[in-house]
């Protein structure tokens, strides 16, 4: 079935693709054609969640323990490498930081990259450095570029037709601060809408965004849509039957029609879980966004992002009272995430979904950006020595090494890749991994070349910057 | 099942990584130029060899095929290139290929030799002229003597296709005021045009949506917002690395300002009203030497202006068209305030760029200049009067709105063929001799038979061949539009606008209607001698049993003021002599304060008076105002920084209207009246989506993220947008008040709102079926969810979202 889809697909974004050659200034898929010699890599992921930590998740005081100082007033802050104490995993050779006591349990399960590194773009701004990561591209940029998730449902489509293909939980764009920064790149830039996120910014509300409107009756939505086709049958415009723009709205409706009727969207709504389920995700936002994004993917959802919210110095951007903030992240992430993992893996998905989690970069006690870095110090308490407790924590942006955590889909169990350095500063120090090639690698397991490429304005547009990405094929396997 | 694909997939699949594929534009193609092109592409072909098509490459010369694609090593290419013979190894002469070089050829044919569609070493083979031209306009055919019609009559009938179908005017009404205006036509225009006998009324109904300035300027905004990447909030603004350029714009498109003006405004901006274009979008830390402000200033004038794609260019010489590095950093170098050095793909090459236009043959600037200067020269050599591409990339935009396909399609690719050359340059020419007049260019295609004909009809095959012009091609609903009319039908726009400034145009030929009837008031009424820098508190309790919408205030003082309502700043001024116009929040029902501080200041004592007068439209569409006369008080206690008093203040005392009114009066009455005549042109004139910032339904409808240039709206509705159509938020509590709207007004039956609602919507009667379709629906009692689902289907229709 899922074979005689994506050929159907195929078929239909050709079908597109012929349109948009009406449009001329749409994209056009290069070397993909018949005669073609693109050739997209075999899969091993279906499906893709993102656990995105906005703000910037310090990899000591998480993935990557150092020394462990505990808050003692007098103590140079500079002396402080984390603030949590390292756990042992279920994975002999790693070892994380306290509070992460649920995911410790599914590292087994996992591949973690200590060595992710991100460039130094001068002076932070989170959105910036989010646009970057999420699109492969440092902005500002020509073009508008398309979200990682917008290039899966381009190149993929949907994995189950009535499913959206990409879908965004749990990140509000109206009301927040660099809201419009954020909005720049959630979306799928030059392809177009039809391949942008569904946002869901409140999981909780999810469900009333596949049904049909607020007070409306199944029954009077029917009657509705009846109503809409007979007016299109009776329409006097006989001539435009077959008219480009006529098929593909009618289709888009349809569409749209099938979706918001379809037995899928249950899967949208949380509060059908079982109780006892629902409760293991209920830490948080986030928790019950994992707890949707595992049923989207049951129903075949294809790119799905959860994130704890970037919301400037809220979460994981702690500029002050740092470590107290991440006991609280933790309570947030630690249940949820482990509980996808062990529920993707007791339905057989996991081996086919992959599971990624990241942040636009890491932070440190004292070194804002990197060695070298030009960048202001943006701590709101610039401190020498621990006075009080808010001036314990990773309170400068680090850019020189951050961690990635991936489950699932085709990547290796209980497996290190990279390192950073034993010493202050902790830059990456093996195998270090850049967003490109990261990206290529996370494609590469979806099945997309990382040369895949579009024309936009007459220049060719890669799926990493200048197709140039290389996956990292060493944390694939068993 | 789900199950068995799983492991069936599993069992299939493994995990294979492809080596990566070629990048033949950045590979490739500089390569086969160093090495090869100077005797195998353009008009070389030594040995019968050439490398200027994928074809002419694998084809070879006299030594046989040069490439058997997947197999380099069978390829006689690569063996001549790596050959160690002096006598066969290539290039002849000069450096050898390098072992990497060598190594991506063959990897590149290993990898099927993949060619950029449509690329070519050899010359283009279509250079587009530079210098205007005014064709010899054909013999009139059938007595359509329109100019328009006459080339393309004739193209048509050499092409062996019939002239389209002219439409009716009913179609042609909605069609043009869509096109020209943004709005639907109500019934009672619809209801006149109809009506009218006159010979010439399509004529007159262009010109009579053209006179509609604000209308007309509030629709094309959209346009120039998307083209001139303005908007009114976006990424940029919050580290203050990007400024407006909206009241100007607004004001220039109300007044219709030339477009050579318009234009030289942009780039050699005299206020800082206008300067936000050219200063493109600072970003906090650093950027890639390809995307500096400078460089950004050489992508927009390029794009906007000219139609020419510098994007390329500004990381290295095009590999697709003539513009090379040079090129895009000398244009960005007329705008650098420092000296700017040039960067190959972000690598300094130790270089400085000379600042130089890129159309030398029309001059060029003085790169010793000053930059306000080279700006002013650049402006001056975009604008010339020879410069042909300026025009031509403005009228083939103008044609693409209204007949839905550019001349030169895609029209930011100016360097492409038109299909109808006389076309485009018969309308640049006309242009300049119109004075750069945009809306007789609009004028002139709208009143073409061409115009006036019945749209294509377009499917999937239709371009198969290429595009060969048979009719103006329907054009969909842009957010703006879309939303724009919905709001129209249902009387449901929003009070207030995000854009930052006052709607309208200023009236100087009418200004008794618009005279202040408010009066200069103090705290007593001799006021010419009071002390410096004292200041006083003026209040007016304001009592509302319905709140009005669109409350404009002209306010100022002798010396200065502060205008608070409700406890926020609203506005303030410094100079008498420059009354400010503000528009009040919202108000509400009940009691309302306006507090003002006047201050007196100066070196010695002098008058000191304070004027206000608020005016706006009661909801039965009758003119109201609240103006500053003794009702007001006074006190000398002051409120905080934000308006606020910490106690009640104990000692109001009643206002006095100063005695001599003539110390200020005159000097700045018809100033007043023209700011009030602005507001009065858009008195009952509902908000326009254009004037306001993006939200999910519009952005999902396609109005892009004004952080790049982008020139052209997606054309077909998605699914995605489908669905926030279908059950958003933000369309269904439109809907949902529009439906009560309607229901308040006086209907004769259901039939009568029937029949109204097509004739808006779809500028047609209902017809029988639809009727009895919709009779079915209602029933004898009109209820709100009937109209609510009425509306909904009447605009979701194709013939409602589409404009043919």
């Amino acid at each position: 079935m899922t074979e005689n889809y994506q050929r159907r697909e195929f078929i239909r974004q050709m079908a597109a693709a012929g349109a948009a050659t009406l449009a001329a200034a749409e994209p056009r898929l290069l070397w993909g054609g018949e005669a073609g010699v693109l050739e997209h890599p075999r899969p091993t992921a279906d499906s893709c969640i993102l656990l995105w930590m906005g703000g910037g998740m310090a990899a000591p005081d998480t993935f990557d323990p150092k020394r462990y100082v505990p808050f003692e007033a007098g103590v140079p802050v500079g002396d402080v490498e984390s603030t949590f104490p390292a756990i042992d995993t279920a994975v002999d050779h790693i070892k994380i930081t306290s509070g992460l006591e649920n995911i410790a349990q599914v590292m087994d399960r996992a591949t973690l990259i200590r060595s992710h590194v991100l460039p130094d773009l001068g002076s932070i701004l989170h959105s910036r450095h989010q646009y970057h990561w999420h699109t492969g591209y440092v902005p500002p940029q020509t073009v508008a570029c398309p979200h990682i998730g917008a290039w899966m449902a381009r190149v993929l489509g949907p994995l189950n037709p009535v499913m959206p293909a990409f879908v965004n939980i749990g990140q509000r764009l109206e009301g927040v601060g660099e809201q419009e920064e954020l909005k720049a790149f959630t979306t799928a830039g030059f392809f177009g809408s039809e391949f942008g996120p569904m946002n869901l910014p409140y999981p909780e509300e999810a469900a009333q965004s596949v049904r049909p409107p607020k007070g409306m009756q199944a029954a009077r939505f029917e009657n509705r849509n009846r109503l809409f086709k007979k007016l299109v049958d009776q329409s006097p415009q006989r001539e435009f039957v077959g008219d480009f723009q006529r098929e593909s709205q009618l289709r888009a409706m349809e569409n749209a029609y099938r979706l918001l009727s379809a037995k899928e969207r249950e899967a949208f709504d949380i509060s059908l879980e079982p109780k006892e389920s629902y409760e293991k995700y209920d830490t948080s936002r986030f928790g019950r966004g994992c707890l949707l994004a595992r049923r989207l993917v049951e129903n075949g959802a294809r790119f799905v992002e959860v994130t704890t919210e970037y919301v400037p110095f809220l979460n994981w951007d702690t500029h002050a009272n740092g470590h107290e903030t991440l006991v609280r992240m933790k309570q947030e992430i630690d249940r949820p995430i482990s509980q996808l993992i062990l529920d993707l893996e007791s339905r057989g998905l996991l081996d086919r979904t992959l599971v990624i989690l990241a942040s636009e970069f890491s932070r440190d006690m004292i070194m804002e950006g990197k060695p070298g870095s030009k960048a202001n110090d943006q701590a709101t308490d610039k401190v020498d020595v621990l006075q009080e407790m808010k001036h314990y924590g990773q309170h400068r942006h680090f850019t020189g090494a951050s961690c990635v955590v991936m489950w699932g889909g085709g990547v290796k169990r209980g497996h290190l890749h990279g390192a950073s350095a034993p010493e202050r500063p902790f830059v990456a120090v093996e195998d270090p991994l850049s967003v490109t090639d990261l990206h290529a690698t996370v494609f590469t397991a979806m099945g997309i070349s990382p040369k895949t490429v579009f024309e936009v304005e007459k220049r060719p547009f890669y799926a990493t910057e200048d197709g140039k990405g290389l996956a990292q094929t060493d944390i694939f396997g068993a | 099942m789900r199950q068995s694909i799983v492991v069936l997939l599993l069992l299939l699949l493994s995990v294979a990584v492809k080596a990566e594929q070629t990048d033949f534009s950045h590979e490739i193609v500089p390569i086969l130029r160093e090495k090869c092109g100077d005797c195998h592409s353009g008009n070389q072909k030594e040995g019968a060899f050439s490398v200027n098509t994928r074809e002419s490459t694998l084809a070879g010369g006299e030594s046989g095929a040069a490439i058997v694609v997947g197999q380099s090593k069978s390829s006689e290419l690569v063996r001549r290139v790596i050959s160690t013979d002096d006598s066969e190894r290539m290039p002849p002469e000069g450096e050898p290929l390098t072992k990497e070089q060598a190594a991506l050829l063959s990897k590149w044919i290993d990898d099927g030799a993949p060619w950029e569609p449509g690329f070519s070493f050899g010359a283009p083979t279509y250079e587009p002229p530079l210098k205007p031209r005014m064709p010899d306009l054909p013999a009139v055919i059938d007595g359509r003597n329109h100019p328009i019609d006459r080339i393309l009559d004739n193209f048509l009938m050499n092409d062996n296709q019939p002239l389209p179908a002219d439409v009716d005017d009913e179609a042609f009404l909605r069609r043009a005021s869509l096109d020209l205006i943004g709005l639907l036509p109500t019934p009672e225009e619809r209801e006149t045009f109809l009506r009218s006998n006159s010979s010439d009324r399509r004529d007159q109904l262009v010109n009579s949506l053209l006179a509609r300035d604000i209308d007309y300027a509030e629709h094309w905004l959209s346009f120039w917002n998307d083209l001139l990447r303005n908007d009114y909030a976006g990424t940029g603004f919050i580290t203050k690395g990007r400024t407006q350029i909206s009241e100007w714009l607004y004001d220039s498109l109300v007044e219709n300002k030339p477009y050579d003006q318009f234009c030289r405004e942009l780039i050699a901006p005299s206020t800082p009203d206008s300067a936000g274009f050219a200063n493109g979008i600072r970003w906090r830390g650093e950027v890639s030497a390809g995307q500096t402000v400078e460089i950004q200033f050489a992508q927009s004038v390029g794009q906007a202006f000219l139609g020419i794609n510098l994007k390329c260019a500004s990381c290295h010489d095009s590999f697709i068209d003539r513009w090379t590095l040079d090129d895009a950093f000398g244009l960005a170098a007329i705008y650098s305030q420092q000296p700017l050095e040039l960067h190959r793909c972000d690598k300094p090459l130790g270089k400085m760029a000379k600042p130089a236009w890129i159309f030398d043959e029309l001059g060029n600037v003085d790169p010793e200049a000053p930059q306000p200067d080279r700006l002013q020269q650049l402006a001056d050599l975009l604008t010339h009067r020879d410069n042909g591409r300026f025009t031509r990339t403005i009228v083939n935009r103008l044609w693409h709105r209204m007949m839905g396909r550019g001349i030169v399609h895609p029209t930011d690719a100016m360097q492409t063929e038109p299909w109808n050359s006389d076309l485009i340059d018969f309308l640049a020419e006309d242009f300049v001799s119109n004075g750069y007049d945009l809306k007789k260019t609009l004028a002139l295609i709208a009143s073409s038979r061409a115009y006036q004909s019945k749209a294509e009809r377009v499917t999937e095959h239709t371009d198969a061949q290429g595009y060969r012009y048979a009719g103006l091609r329907s054009k969909r609903l842009t957010a703006e539009q879309f939303m724009d009319c919905v709001w129209q039908m249902t009387d449901t726009s929003p009070v207030y606008i995000d854009a930052p400034f006052i709607r309208g145009r200023a009236d100087s030929g009418n200004l008794i209607a618009s005279l202040p009837t408010g009066s200069w008031i103090w705290t007593k009424s001799d006021s010419m001698n009071i002390p410096t820098d004292h200041s006083v508190a003026f209040r007016k309790e304001w009592f509302l049993d319905t709140v009005p919408g669109n409350v404009m205030a002209v306010v100022t003082c002798d010396n200065t003021f502060k205008l608070y309502v409700n406890g926020a700043l609203v506005g303030s001024g410094d100079d008498w002599m420059s009354p400010q116009l503000l528009l009040l929040p919202t108000l509400k029902k009940g009691e309302n304060e306006i507090l003002v501080i006047g201050k007196n200041t100066g070196k010695d004592p002098g008058p000191a008076g304070m004027f206000f007068e608020a005016r706006w439209t009661n909801a039965d569409r009758k003119p109201a105002s609240l103006v500053s006369d003794e009702s007001w008080q006074w006190s000398e206690k002051l409120p905080n920084d934000r308006g606020k008093y910490k106690e009640p203040v104990d000692d109001w005392q009643s206002a006095v209207r100063v005695s001599d009114q003539s110390t200020w009066m005159p000097r700045v009455e018809s100033k007043i009246a023209l700011m009030f005549s602005r507001s009065n042109s858009v008195a009952g004139k509902m908000s326009r989506a254009s004037l306001m910032k993006s939200d999910f339904l519009t952005r999902s409808l396609g109005r892009p993220n004004r952080d790049q240039i982008v020139s052209v709206r997606p054309l077909e509705l998605t699914t995605l947008e489908a669905i926030d159509l279908s059950n958003g938020e933000t369309l269904s509590s439109v809907l949902n008040r529009g439906a009560a709207n309607l229901l308040k007004r006086e209907w004769r039956s259901s039939e009568d709102l029937v029949r109204w609602l097509f004739q808006f919507s779809l500028c047609r009667d209902a017809r029988t079926e639809e009727l009895k379709t919709l009779n079915e629906l209602i029933g004898s009692e009109l209820t709100l969810t009937a109209v609510e689902d009425l509306l909904w289907a009447i605009v979701m229709l194709p013939e409602f979202q589409v404009v043919r």
